[in-house]
């Protein structure tokens, strides 16, 4: 998959986001899975693009930030370039707690921060779920399916693309 | 004192000794800060992306930041870091200056045998916000630049390296967004920044 033809399917996404200001949504992105426009009774409330690393974010909930003091959406789902963003980043040697891999809608997936994130490799892309619990970060793993609909809510995801893992896929 | 009594307490230290031996590392598993105990996602304010090293106490930590950034303001809210299992308050923060500014806070850890005494520590710019509603600080928006926490750990960087402090990045993926009080979500890149500091702080 290139990201030109992901970039369409970010703006198929953006048809699906009624209740987001259009002026707020980027023109283009890598987006070729979201968690629909409600997953685990929250509703989409902001699509974001990531700044340098490239990646599209959907953002489930709402939170209050004060002065100084941001906030954590309930439920987050980042859409990354596997060239950027893979697994195997979290082989190399660095302090940190030991990374629980395992197999999520049939695609490598690695458990992090007490299982409130999940990183899916699948296709060319790495989907990250953030959420308040484990259980919950499942839950929107399971409502994951494809912007273009070729890819139902619980169903096997794609097969990570060549080099997706190692993170030697080309941009 | 029988001797059970004796046996136990000779157990029970054994075991005091482990467990400080097994915990006695930095403990890189806290990768947000928190706007109070106790803490859970929801509490997640900033992301942790700056590890001092080598020499690394708070207070070395907050003295070279004056003295290689002039970020000397100590101007700031309160946030929690955690380390192994519990909640604490930070140790120091310091800014640039108090409108538009950086802004960093510290909290030391434990001693660790691959990067000495260690601080851990959560940096960004942040805008003050007056229009079209005052609301105070806000972390920059992510942009092309990065976020404003990218910003803050970026300047932090160049400030040292400047000084000659070694600097190196390790992959967290501690990418969650996080909005702010105008509105906008800032999110970190996932690369945190580790500094090496020396013992002896600067005049």
């Amino acid at each position: 998959m290139t990201w030109s033809f992901v970039g369409t399917c970010a703006s198929a996404a953006l048809l699906l986001v009624g209740g987001v200001s259009a002026g707020r949504v980027p023109a283009q992105g890598p987006p070729a899975l979201f968690a629909g426009d409600n997953v685990d009774g929250l509703p989409l409330t902001a699509v974001l693009r990531g700044g340098g690393p490239g990646y599209v974010s959907f953002v489930y909930g709402d939170c209050e930030a004060s002065d100084d003091v941001g906030c954590a959406p309930p439920v987050e789902v980042q859409v990354w370039p596997a060239c950027r963003r893979y697994l195997g980043l979290y082989e190399r040697r660095s302090p940190g707690p030991p990374v629980e891999h395992g197999v999520v809608r049939g695609v490598p997936a690695a458990f992090l921060d007490d299982g409130t994130r999940i990183e899916l490799q699948t296709a060319m892309t790495t989907v990250v779920v953030f959420a308040g619990s484990r259980s919950r970060a499942l839950r929107v793993a399971a409502a994951l399916r494809a912007v273009d609909g070729s890819t139902p809510p619980g169903v096997a995801l794609p097969a990570p693309g060549q080099g997706a893992l190692a993170g030697s896929a080309p941009c | 004192m029988g001797r059970f009594a004796v046996v136990t307490l000779l157990v029970a230290g054994c075991g005091l000794a482990t467990a400080a031996a097994t915990s006695a590392h930095f403990d890189a598993s806290g990768r947000y800060t928190h706007r109070a105990c106790p803490v859970g996602a929801s509490t997640r304010t900033d992301p942790v992306n700056v590890v001092f090293q080598s020499w690394g106490t708070w207070g070395r930590a907050a003295s070279q930041i004056e003295s290689h950034a002039a970020w000397t303001s100590t101007s700031g809210s309160d946030q929690h870091f955690v380390d192994h299992g519990a909640c604490s308050v930070q140790h120091a923060q310091r800014a640039s200056g108090e409108g538009s500014r950086f802004h960093v806070r510290l909290r030391g850890q434990h001693w660790d045998p691959a990067l000495g005494w260690a601080a851990a520590a959560a940096a960004h710019h942040e805008d003050l916000v007056l229009f079209p509603l005052p609301c105070g600080h806000a972390v920059d928006a992510n942009g092309p630049g990065g976020s404003g926490f990218d910003q803050g750990r970026d300047a932090l960087e160049a400030a040292f390296a400047a000084a000659g402090h070694a600097t190196s990045r390790a992959w967290w993926g501690n990418t969650q967004s996080f909005k702010q009080c105008d509105g906008d979500y800032a999110a970190a890149d996932g690369w945190m920044l580790f500094i090496g500091l020396h013992q002896v702080n600067h005049a």
